[in-house]
């Protein structure tokens, strides 16, 4: 087992520390931590607007029943929600920026304005009553603002930060004869790196739309190619069940060996899931039914309860039921932390980290929750997640308000918890019996010494 | 002291900070103990006199650890135990270790 540990540790570790320090992934990582704020705000607004109605009368499905009050209820949330690729964008070209230690705020802007370049200002339009489809131009598609334009706003926010720093780099500047005045020379500096971005996506946007008019692809925009290439392929792979249970199960192993496997794995993984409840979203908010199950609420909400491992069922047997001090004094500590989702203090504490026993149900809790969840929603028995909660939001609170308001959220949650608790329950009792020996052994060898 | 503590997202080490700061007071220390994510670090770097990373974001380390050399603050992981039961006091001991 010492040798599966070492053999563990020392070929997670660089992977770790690679994927961890990576540039590319930690500014991704931070850029879309940026929009996260006005994804809840925007999330909460949904909320409110598709509010279930809990009485009697049957025809009424809402809380809110005025199509003109939810309409006015979704101006911030379209506004918020559902920019996030606009701020995406933003966002991880400053990070990246920061972290090269070059204008940020610039790169943070050039990004933006290449996402727009990127992006056809026509939408289709079809008029209440005809069959015909009219492209109307000069306007901004919302589409493509949003989670549908997510991968797009990563691409080209690392994008115009590479080409900028290219540019810093080469150190390409325009040389002014003798007698310009040196901060004219200056304000020429600054514009030369924007214009490359600017030109360079602009001609990949040139490029596109000519190989589209000429037949050659069906691709008619960036957001097509890099959704063929990318995101296709990417949410084909991960949003099935076996690729989420392959997921989860890297999260864990990570965690075992006391590694944040979340933010390690998390950080791949982030971008596609919150694509699919931003999908979810925009669907629940134009009266569709959403279509995803694996989202980013699905694996915050319903998979890690009380953290990754599900822990909250593990730090309530140490709290009700355990007879060592050590343990009970734990629970205490960690049942307070893990209500708001977090749990180092049960991982490190227990612990759970290289500790072969509770390695099974830390494995397997997840992945129970994973298949229940995914029966419950593929059912139709539990609402689809459609909102982004903080991520420290407690269980069952968060299970109701992910759906949207929905009750089947909160009872998937209780019933998630239910079948963590039987799962860690055996092995809790070994733990916790050898926990109580080692204790018992202690005052008897040492009797003199004082309880700490 | 001025023992700047980080994690993933300095939820979990925000936690470690109080029962620090409770075994400081009654040491007598003085200074300012806080916790911050992994990301903002740099911005907080300047203030303190040691920098502790919680064991899950060791993975992190040798990156901190070259910032800790520029900034000339010595930069650790704390020990996983100690994290666990939240030992604010061993925990401030061996910030106190590193800095002497």
């Amino acid at each position: 087992m010492n040798r599966f540990l070492n053999f563990l540790e020392n070929h997670f570790m660089p992977v770790a520390s690679k994927l961890g320090t990576q540039k590319h992934l930690q500014a991704l990582r931070d850029g879309i931590t940026l929009s996260m704020p006005m994804i809840i705000i925007g999330s909460f607004f949904l909320i409110i607007a598709f509010l279930p109605y809990f009485g009697d009368d049957p025809n009424r499905q809402y809380l809110i029943t005025s199509e003109a009050i939810r309409a006015k209820l979704l101006i911030p949330q379209a506004a918020t929600f559902g920019m996030m690729g606009l701020i995406t964008a933003f966002g991880v070209a400053y990070r990246l920026a920061e972290r090269y230690e070059i204008d940020a705020v610039t790169s943070g802007v050039i990004a933006l304005c290449s996402f727009l370049i990127a992006t056809p200002f026509a939408t289709a339009f079809t008029p209440d009553g005809s069959k015909h489809t009219y492209t109307v131009t000069d306007v901004i598609p919302t589409a493509y603002m949003g989670s549908a334009g997510i991968f797009v706003a990563i691409v080209l926010g690392i994008f115009a930060t590479e080409v900028f720093r290219w540019v810093l780099k080469k150190n390409i500047v325009i040389k002014m004869p003798d007698g310009v005045p040196p901060a004219v020379s200056k304000s020429f500096v600054a514009l030369i790196p924007g214009f490359f971005v600017v030109t360079a996506t602009w001609l990949v946007r040139l490029l596109i739309d000519y190989l589209h008019e000429i037949g050659a692809t069906s691709a008619s925009s960036l957001h097509d190619v890099v959704g063929a290439v990318l995101t296709e392929p990417l949410s084909a792979l991960t949003g099935n069940l076996a690729g989420q249970i392959v997921v989860v199960f890297l999260i864990s192993l990570f965690w075992i060996m006391g590694l944040h496997g979340d933010n390690i794995v998390g950080t791949i993984m982030s971008p596609i899931w919150l694509k699919a409840t931003g999908d979810n979203a925009a669907a629940f908010a134009h009266h569709q039914a959403p279509s995803a199950i694996f989202t980013n609420e699905f694996y915050g909400s319903f998979v890690t309860i009380g953290g990754t491992g599900g822990t909250i069922a593990l730090v309530l047997l140490f709290m009700l039921w355990s007879r060592s001090k050590q343990l009970k004094q734990l629970g205490k500590l960690a049942f307070p932390a893990g209500l708001f989702m977090i749990n180092e203090p049960v991982i490190f504490g227990t612990p759970i980290v290289m500790n072969p026993l509770l390695f099974i149900p830390f494995f397997l809790a997840p992945i129970v929750n994973v298949i229940a969840a995914y029966i419950g929603m593929s059912t139709g028995l539990v609402a689809k997640t459609v909102a982004v909660v903080p991520w420290t939001t407690p269980p069952l609170v968060s299970g109701f308000l992910a759906t949207g308001g929905h009750i089947s959220g909160a009872i998937m949650q209780l019933i998630s918890i239910a079948l963590d608790l039987l799962l860690y329950l055996p092995f809790f009792k070994l733990w916790d019996k050898i926990k109580a020996r080692e204790e018992t052994e202690f005052t008897v060898n040492e009797p003199n010494k004082k309880a700490i | 002291m001025n023992i700047l503590l980080c994690c993933a997202a300095g939820m979990s080490t925000s936690l470690l900070v109080t029962k620090m700061e409770s075994y400081a007071k009654d040491q007598g220390l003085e200074g300012k103990i806080w916790a911050v994510s992994a990301d903002d670090v740099k911005n907080h770097i300047d203030e303190a006199q040691v920098l502790l990373l919680g064991p899950q974001v060791r993975y992190l380390l040798s990156q901190f650890k070259k910032l800790g050399e520029e900034k000339g603050i010595p930069v650790d992981s704390i020990n996983p135990v100690h994290y666990g039961m939240m030992n604010g006091a061993e925990v401030v001991k061996f910030a106190l270790g590193l800095t002497k």
